[in-house]
């Protein structure tokens, strides 16, 4: 269950975002991806949820490159990918009717319909693996709250038990705390730590080094076009074997 | 001043036989109006999803007849239909000729301009990143079409409105291609309300006239009614 970016070169136009980047992520495992801001930390994540092909090079699911699969496989991959972008990004519905999304899309439409149908006559209360997941946020009790009367924090800490309640073999976060407080950057870290220790995989976008100490198992550092360095966590903090990793860290790199 | 009983007698005589009339030409008129704009809004929508979301070479032509098609001329679309069921035409064989599939065609033709641009409206205010919230949970293009168009609901249901209103409003093109029959025994073929009203006005029958315009306006009061409840998820229900 490894998904891997294997030698990756990728660019608009004539504007070139990465050369050659490596990156994999394994189960059981959180990798942080770190860099300035507009180095390609979320289209390298893009990458890795197949929203888009790569120009060169391949993204691969268990050995499989997903891109030389059809259709139909390719949105097998998919659906064992979740991810979870900077803005929640909730659909205009209820907490229950966001959290079981994932979930109602791997239906087939028979069972969608009768579903449905059963919600309407009150025959269910919503999917328990979702109620789960937004249990594992800390919002089980707002499960039949409008998702736009939350606060932001909240509508993202949804946005996550969303990908979490489809039980994903890989996890991507696009900077899923950059605009959060504190509490809520709190609740989300726990909730990483646990798809972690459910052995899902996890790959975060942060541009906070701290964050990236407290929970990530290994760092790729992207600067430039390329991972310049890729490694244990405190390896990687405290000891770089890259100079430019060591004076990013540090603040001393501008870009 | 209250009315006398003798100025009331009349009307009351009169209103079994109005009564029919009138309630033919409604049927007519809503079956005509409510197929075209169903059919209009199966038409649109996808073409809607397909210009807001797709690049593709002639999109800004294709937005521009869009754009233009709201605004045709009722009368030249009733004309371009008439001539092509008419025998010269291309549907010629069809025989439809003054029926209200004819009519259909026509209010068809106005009404998909109508609800195409103003869905494309709603749709395309759907954020980007909400679409690719979709994607990303695992959703299909046909499950992101879905959310996009259960986002917009409000958008496209106001667009269904003012395709309706522009069907059950029309004059100029039904009375050309439906030609405003009404049967011997006095019940509409091809009249509507709007084409009624002008004859009835045009016959000096006021009272008719009146209460014909009245039922128009209640009709487009009802459908809006229920198209906004629709598109308030019936009130209480909620979609992703």
């Amino acid at each position: 269950m490894t998904l891997e970016a294997i030698d990756v070169h990728h660019g608009y136009g004539t504007e070139t975002v990465f050369e050659g980047v490596s990156l994999s992520v394994s189960p059981g495992e959180v990798v942080a991806i770190i860099g300035p801001s507009g180095v390609g930390k979320s289209t390298l994540l893009r990458l890795l949820a197949l929203f888009d092909a790569p120009n060169r090079g391949s993204i691969e699911y268990e050995n499989q490159a997903v891109w030389d699969v059809s259709e139909q496989r390719r949105l097998e991959y998919r659906r064992r990918i979740g991810m979870v972008f900077q803005e929640a990004s909730l659909f205009d519905a209820s907490v229950r009717r966001n959290a079981e999304y994932g979930l109602r899309v791997r239906r087939s439409w028979t069972d969608r319909l009768r579903h449905e149908l059963s919600s309407l006559v009150g025959k269910t209360n919503g999917t328990g693996d979702a109620i789960d997941a937004l249990e594992t946020v800390g919002l089980r009790e707002q499960a039949d709250q409008d998702a736009s009367s939350l606060s932001g924090g909240e509508a993202q800490r949804v946005a996550f038990a969303r990908a979490l309640a489809y039980e994903p073999d890989i996890l991507l976060l696009d900077e899923p705390t950059s605009d959060l407080d504190p509490r809520n950057t709190a609740v989300i870290e726990d909730a990483i730590l646990e798809a972690r220790r459910r052995g899902i995989g996890v790959v975060i976008a942060t541009h906070d080094m701290h964050q990236a100490e407290r929970i990530a198992d290994r760092v790729a550092v992207l600067l430039g076009n390329d991972i310049i360095e890729v490694g244990n966590t405190e390896t990687v903090f405290e000891n770089p074997t890259d100079e430019r990793t060591r004076k990013f860290i540090e603040g001393e790199l501008i870009y | 001043m209250p009315l006398e009983p003798d100025t009331l007698t009349p009307l009351l005589i009169d209103f079994p036989f109005e009564w029919n009339y009138i309630r033919s030409i409604i049927y007519v008129s809503l079956y005509v109006s409510l197929t075209a704009v169903v059919l209009s809004t199966l038409f649109s929508l996808p073409v809607a999803l397909l210009v807001g979301f797709k690049d593709f070479r002639g999109k800004t032509l294709l937005t521009s007849i869009i754009n233009t098609g709201m605004g045709f001329p009722s009368v030249v679309v009733g004309l371009v239909v008439l001539f092509a069921v008419s025998n010269q035409g291309p549907l010629g064989s069809f025989d439809l000729v003054f029926t209200t599939e004819a009519m259909i065609m026509s209010q068809f033709i106005l009404a998909a301009p109508v609800i195409t641009g103003v869905s494309l409206a709603a749709v395309s205010s759907v954020e980007q990143n909400v679409r690719d919230a979709a994607y990303a949970m695992g959703g299909t293009k046909t499950d992101v079409a879905l959310v996009t168009i259960k986002e917009a609901r409000y958008g496209i249901a106001t667009a269904v409105l003012a395709g309706f209103g522009r069907a059950i409003s029309e004059v100029g093109s039904v009375l050309i291609v439906g030609g405003n029959i009404a049967s011997s025994d006095g019940t509409s073929v091809t009249r509507t309300i709007t084409t009624a009203i002008q004859l009835e006005a045009r016959q000096g029958r006021f009272e008719t006239a009146m209460i014909l315009g009245a039922i128009l306006v209640v009709l487009v009061l009802i459908v809006n009614a229920i198209v906004v409840r629709l598109g308030n998820g019936g009130g209480g229900g909620r979609y992703e």
